[in-house]
């Protein structure tokens, strides 16, 4: 009997979500535009910053919270702008009580200027919440020493950055990511941060990450609308590129139609490029 | 006593200015207010009191841009009839940044260009920014210089218009707060309360701002600045007899608990980094104030026929800019007349809403 066609589905701690992208909230020049962004990208979850975005009590912030909440997507709070572990672990324990939600995107930052995580900070606050039984999505590095300790705590999603927060440069260390993705290959991994453009966000898709985590790359650009549903194609192409497999690239052309009478492309300069590559491989000629 | 034409419900920036725009044109006016005549309690008392129509636009719908290029004229007109001076300065605003926020530069200059403001901008290079501004010296190798921007006192601004109110013979009842019960009767009722009216404004929130007053009568600026900045953008506005202001944080929330550490700190780095000789500056006060705002941060003219009351909100971090215009709009919509030229107001009453008006012979002069 042929299976049902099952969704691809982003997983988040057991949790399905049909679409890719999770989207930032802050720096829109109105709570209108970020809806109509909302709409526009269709994103699993929203990043909302509890120290940053809301201040006072649970109260004061309540109508910016209603508007998030009339969006109707599931919300992760964050702990932006936590400089160590104690510090993050309150953040999130009050999040948990105003979002009413189990996940956390957990932020410690260890230098002011970059917003660069903090390897040893983040462990910390990982092993404490994810006995407080948090679903923890640590933004973190590429380094794959820091991501195995995150697995040992106990995440079952890892968060490493593309490149500093708000740079927009796209993946500083593709190698390095890449490899992540090989080694982590049972964890699920979200790029976040440092994304400027849809073909980054596209990129790191093709290239087996399982989403895509976007602020300011939405809410800075000049009609932050049209950048959303643009991130949205670009990030279910990349998915789709992935699940299809692509091709290995070659280092010569290739046709893909017979020439008649020549079932041989056999020039000069593609024998000699051929030899090279034999000697080099060490290869015996047939 | 026969009842008043308009009775204007909440005496802060927008309320005080309707109510003596109003009484200007002959009609009788009754003013209403939870706080007394100062307006300390109102957002505009902790204002900078910028009317910075171009530079908005960096962070704003274009149709704020052109409402505040409109009040921008309106400006001098209203203050010379004020009975007493207020300090008013017309000489333009220096956007700064520091080499490594390039990038946002470059934002700030597509958004000028994108909204067609590019025309009132000047790019400055090397000496030419010490020129405009001598006080910054060789720390800014570049600056965009936008010229037609004014600011103006806004505490000399609220006191002077209370002094006119009561020239003009303006039933004014301060310390006396207005809900549904103790509505007062009129020709019609315009609700000018601000976040006081948040119970009958579903969508009206809150953004906190904080703001510091600076004494620093050593420091000879004569423009504003503005620091744009992806982080902490920090605005320095000179005032006169050496008063500095600097301002202002935005945070997602109606509390109007004092001053954070965090928020003080964040505006006084960065004023520093603009003008190191902060460091001496005496500092006059911290203060706090709730901006009130409507989903698409832009003002709304909300008319309610059932109870004829006539709401104007949502002004934001915009009093200054946009209330004479606003103002004006609200005074042709009372003699039945719109001009139409301002959609994003949302105007949703027809100008036939206010026929009843109309027949009082005053009211022909608007």
């Amino acid at each position: 009997m042929k299976e049902p066609q099952m969704e691809d589905q982003l997983n988040l701690y057991g949790q399905g979500f049909s679409s890719r992208l999770l989207l930032g909230t802050s720096r829109y020049d109105s709570p209108s535009l970020l809806a109509d962004a909302i709409s526009a990208a269709d994103p699993a979850m929203l990043t909302v910053s509890l120290r940053r975005q809301i201040s006072g009590s649970k109260e004061s912030g309540q109508s910016f919270w209603n508007l998030i909440r009339e969006s109707q997507r599931a919300i992760l709070p964050n702990t932006a702008g936590c400089f160590n572990a104690r510090e993050a672990v309150k953040t999130a324990c009050m999040a948990r009580e105003l979002f009413e939600t189990n996940f956390v995107k957990l932020e410690v930052i260890g230098d002011e200027v970059n917003l660069q995580p903090d390897p040893f900070g983040l462990v910390e606050a990982a092993v404490e919440l994810v006995k407080l039984g948090f679903y923890v999505l640590p933004y973190c590095t590429e380094d794959w020493i820091l991501c195995r300790r995150l697995i040992d705590a106990g995440c079952m999603v890892l968060m490493p950055w593309a490149a500093p927060i708000g740079t927009g440069q796209g993946p500083r260390n593709p190698r390095a990511l890449r490899e992540l993705r090989e080694r982590a290959s049972q964890i699920t991994l979200i790029v976040d941060a440092g994304i400027g453009l849809p073909s980054h966000a596209c990129q790191v898709m093709e290239w087996g990450f399982d989403g895509v985590l976007l602020n300011t790359a939405v809410s800075r650009a000049l009609d932050p609308v049209r950048m959303a549903s643009a991130f949205t194609g670009a990030i279910r192409s990349g998915r789709s590129a992935f699940l299809a497999g692509p091709m290995s690239a070659q280092e010569t052309a290739v046709a893909s139609t017979p020439q008649i009478g020549r079932p041989f492309t056999f020039d000069s300069h593609h024998a000699a490029h051929l030899a090279r590559e034999t000697q080099s491989a060490g290869k015996v000629g047939t | 006593m026969s009842q008043p034409d308009v009775a204007v419900v909440g005496g802060g920036l927008i309320g005080r200015c309707l109510a003596w725009r109003v009484s200007r044109c002959g009609a009788r006016v009754a003013l209403y207010d939870s706080a007394d005549s100062q307006g300390m309690n109102s957002a505009a008392w902790a204002a900078a009191g910028m009317i910075a129509p171009t530079t908005e636009v960096i962070d704003s719908d274009a149709q704020i841009s052109s409402m505040g290029a409109n009040s921008l004229k309106l400006w001098p007109q209203w203050l010379a009839e004020l009975p007493i001076p207020v300090f008013y300065r017309d000489n333009g605003t220096l956007l700064l940044w520091h080499v490594e926020d390039t990038g946002e530069a470059a934002r700030a200059q597509s958004m000028l260009t994108s909204r067609q403001s590019q025309l009132c901008v000047r790019y400055l290079e090397g000496s030419q920014v010490a020129d405009v501004e001598p006080e910054l010296g060789s720390r800014f190798p570049r600056a965009l210089y936008v010229p037609a921007e004014a600011q103006v006192d806004n505490r000399g601004f609220l006191k002077a218009v209370g002094l006119a109110l009561e020239e003009a013979g303006v039933e004014s009842h301060w310390e006396t707060a207005i809900d549904d019960s103790n509505r007062p009767d009129a020709g019609i009722v315009v609700d000018c309360r601000g976040m006081g009216a948040k119970s009958d404004l579903r969508s009206l929130r809150g953004v906190r701002g904080e703001i510091v007053r600076l004494h620093a009568p050593e420091i000879q600026l004569s423009h504003m600045l503005r620091l744009l900045h992806p982080r902490y953008p920090v605005y320095v506005v000179p005032r006169s007899e050496g008063q500095l202001v600097v301002g202002a944080t935005a945070f997602e929330s109606d509390d109007r608990s004092p001053a954070s550490v965090r928020g003080i700190l964040e505006l006084l780095t960065s004023a520093y980094s603009i003008i190191p000789a902060l460091a001496e500056a005496r500092i006059l006060e911290f203060n706090t104030q709730v901006r009130p705002a409507l989903p698409n941060n832009q003002p709304a003219i909300l008319f309610d026929p059932e109870r004829r009351i006539l709401r104007l909100n949502g002004l934001y971090r915009h009093g200054f800019l946009l209330t004479p215009t606003i103002v004006e709009e609200v005074l042709g919509l009372l003699s039945g007349r719109s001009s139409g030229r301002w959609p994003c107001l949302n105007v949703n009453c027809s100008v036939a809403s206010f026929g009843l008006l109309n027949t009082s012979a005053e009211m022909q002069k608007w």
